[in-house]
């Protein structure tokens, strides 16, 4: 039984092909690169190393979820081209099973955490019942030996803290969510508990692949067409209209995300020019922020390539947080864009960033006074241009739509 | 014996339809598939990337499949792979794009990335088996307005773009203000008929000193302002008379930039191409302009306009023809602009 496993669902790339329990090879990163570039080249890189014959291959193993929504399907789309092409079956595996799965015969709890952003995490609790004790060869012949005592879920770190409590037996957490909330955990957390090392503390595809091996022998396996990743969460168009509906039926909706403390930061934060590489991220980040009235690729590629325009990008971790646009219009600064990513609002990164992109929208353009429209109900956003010393001087009826609503035209004249 | 016949798999997930077909030498088309998410984005008003994006991934291997089927072919029938890799949603096209590499890679097949208005232009080949380049084509639809002088298969020169809004972009908008629903196009279209196209002047969405470029955004604007002046006033807002002056204008600027090209260059074809070009009153005038000044005119059927996947293998033909293939980093680029594009794949051509 040959297997390739992908697991594609968070910060790390791995790839593994597993033999009949044996792992022939594993390939991983956790580089900034997205996986779309650099999924198929390592596994391309690691097939040609072990004069792999994609046919003698019998499954395409592939973390199904819960991770990253992007992630998740680059992962299900590659293994769903593979195993169609190859005419053999997917094997989904849960993403948190395999993680824990790499601590196989680790006594107490098993607490891998994924950070799901929304003051959330993805997590779920196991316990290894046959501890190794060196002489047996592992706990791979039956996945019954791992039994999961909270499943999958999307919730806050408090939550699961307080079940791991409630068990009371030491933990181990692993996770690129432990990072996020390893402040909560220490806060929270009464029963002694240890962070697995850094070389067993992320996404595995070894682990992925052997596991994958236990589920294919229980005939877990999928057609390439019925698979699909799970998400554990529905989009958030979806979010908002069942929120929606519950707010019209008088139940209570979900609380809105900015009533939540901003998330603790965690890495550095730079401003820094974006470039043509940073817009594809640029237009993630105002589908985010903006839902439908996000601008468009080709629109936003277009403003930051113009010679008159001056676009600055907010980054963390390599990962653009946000993003201030201004252009020179016969003098005058006009600012197109101002956008920050949800779980970072209040932490000053938009006064940042605008009162940068002025500063140097003057140095290179030799702009005076600065203008730019606002949603007449948008009161935070006003509240950041007041700030940094706009002042509004004319309304707009009826500029926005969905739903209409006035623009408020603010002025910034002179310094600020 | 070998046979020079070229058969390529294509793949379309640039926007809210999965499609998949089989094209054999660029023009015939042995199988098109395309599955549709129109009902469920119905529902937000328009396109939701994050579900479409999940709907592509369940999609995508019953249209491969179904378009294998119903052209007969099998894997070793086919010489490459065609995916769309941008511009578009880029979530979306993540879908294509990996499935695509993955399926080429797993096949030993070589891979084409194509860019989604060579696409839409190509869909001209296939209307008509005859048509080759230089010919001048106007491609229109919810993401895309450019005016475009073909020089050659894949040879690109833009003469126009919109500087702001796209023309189906600005249909969809309208359509959303007068209550028409989504996709605006078609619902714009049908009310527009029972409409008086001149009760309104609108401004006329080109650019003074812009050549052949567009903007829709201060029609758009100028419509929902009327729309809204009508509803102050309390007066029932008289949606087909709006819907008739608003395509007459958008028509008005996309004809006589089309024909305006025409002249300049001397270019005796014309062709449109993308969601916008079925619409009915834009393919009539075009068409009694045409046959006025003698010029041939190309508009591919309705289902050649939309998105679909026949366009990318065909663009994909003449692209493999030309010797580009795509490496398995290519990746999806939702800004990826018309010029650029064999530049960039040749750079990372895979041998």
């Amino acid at each position: 039984m040959k297997i390739l496993a992908i697991d594609t669902s968070g910060l790390v790339c791995a790839v593994a092909v597993a033999e009949d329990g044996r792992i022939q090879a594993e390939y991983k990163t956790d580089h900034k690169k997205t996986h779309s570039q650099m999924l198929m080249p390592m596994l391309d890189a690691m097939a040609r190393a072990l004069d792999l014959d994609l046919h003698t291959l019998d499954a395409i193993a592939v973390a199904e979820g819960p991770g990253s929504f992007t992630g998740l399907r680059i992962g299900a789309s590659t293994a769903k081209g593979m195993a169609f092409a190859l005419g053999i079956p997917v094997i989904p595996v849960p993403t948190l099973d395999a993680m824990a799965w790499q601590m196989s015969g680790t006594p107490g709890i098993i607490c891998p955490m994924m950070d799901a952003r929304r003051r959330q995490v993805y997590t779920a609790l196991y316990r290894f019942r046959e501890i190794c004790d060196g002489t047996d060869p592992g706990n791979r012949e039956t996945l019954r030996s791992m039994e999961t005592l909270m499943p999958a879920a999307a919730v806050p770190a408090q939550e699961v803290l307080s079940r791991i409590n409630e068990i009371g037996e030491t933990v181990t957490f692993l996770g690129d969510g432990v990072p996020v909330v390893r402040e909560i955990i220490r806060e929270k957390c009464t029963v002694p508990y240890r962070e697995a090392p850094a070389f067993r503390c992320r996404q595995s595809a070894a682990a992925l692949a052997d596991l994958a091996g236990v589920l294919m022998a229980a005939g877990k396996g999928v057609s390439a067409a019925a698979f699909t990743p799970v998400y554990l969460r529905p989009s958030q168009a979806e979010r908002e209209a069942a929120a929606a509906a519950a707010a019209v039926s008088g139940q209570t909706a979900e609380p809105a995300e900015e009533e939540r403390e901003p998330e603790k930061q965690l890495r550095e934060i730079v401003i820094r020019r974006m470039t043509a590489q940073d817009v594809q991220q640029g237009v993630l980040l105002e589908e985010e922020c903006l839902g439908q009235e996000a601008w468009s690729g080709t629109l936003f590629g277009d403003a930051v390539a113009r010679r008159d325009t001056l676009y600055l990008m907010a980054e963390s971790g390599g990962a653009q947080i946000g993003h201030a646009g201004i252009r020179a219009v016969c003098g005058e600064g006009e600012i197109t864009n101002v956008c920050v990513k949800p779980v970072f609002r209040r932490q000053g990164i938009g006064e940042k960033l605008l009162r940068q992109l002025i500063h140097e929208g003057r140095r290179s353009f030799g702009i005076g006074d600065c203008t730019l429209e606002v949603r007449a109900g948008n009161t935070a956003a006003a509240g950041l241009y007041e700030k940094c010393g706009f002042v509004p001087e004319g309304r707009r009826p009826g500029f926005y739509e969905r739903p209409s609503e006035d623009a408020v035209i603010y002025w910034l004249r002179g310094d600020f | 014996m070998m046979s020079n016949d070229v058969t390529l798999l294509a793949i379309e997930s640039s926007c809210d339809e999965t499609a998949a077909a089989v094209v054999r030498n660029g023009r015939e088309v042995l199988s098109d598939i395309i599955s549709s998410q129109i009902d469920i984005h119905t529902l937000y008003g328009g396109v939701v990337p994050e579900i479409a994006s999940r709907k592509h991934v369940e999609a995508v291997v019953p249209c491969v499949e179904q378009a294998l089927r119903e052209a007969g072919v099998t894997l070793s029938g086919l010489d490459g792979v065609a995916v769309t890799c941008g511009p578009g949603l880029v979530g979306a096209l993540l879908v294509g794009v990996s499935f695509a590499k993955a399926f080429a890679y797993s096949a030993g097949l070589p891979l084409v990335g194509v860019h989604h208005i060579d696409g839409h232009i190509s869909a001209c080949y296939i209307e008509e088996p005859s048509l080759e380049p230089p010919f001048l084509c106007l491609v229109a639809s919810g993401g895309h307005s450019h005016l475009v002088r073909v020089a050659d298969y894949g040879v690109y020169e833009i003469l126009g773009q919109t500087r702001d809004d796209a023309a189906g972009e600005a249909f969809d908008k309208v359509a959303r203000a007068l209550g028409l629903g989504y996709p605006g196009g078609p619902a714009v279209d049908r009310a527009a008929r029972e409409g008086n196209d001149t009760a309104y002047a609108f401004p006329q969405a080109k650019i003074s000193e812009g050549g052949y470029d567009f903007s829709f955004s201060g029609l758009k604007s100028a419509v929902l302002n009327e729309l809204n002046r009508q509803r102050m006033a309390g007066e029932e807002p008289r949606v087909s008379d709006i819907a008739a002056s608003f395509q007459r204008a958008v028509v008005e600027v996309l004809t006589e930039h089309l024909l305006a090209a025409a002249e300049e260059t001397g270019i005796r074809t014309l062709a449109i191409a993308g969601g916008v070009a079925s619409n009915s009153c834009l393919r009539e005038r075009l068409e009694t302009a045409c046959a006025e000044r003698g010029l041939t005119f190309i508009r591919p059927r309705p289902v050649l306009c939309t998105d679909n996947a026949a366009m990318i293998g065909a663009a994909g033909y003449y692209a493999y023809l030309r010797g580009v293939r795509s490496d398995l980093a290519l990746n999806a680029e939702p800004n990826l602009s018309l010029g650029t594009r064999e530049r960039r794949y040749h750079a990372g051509k895979q041998t």
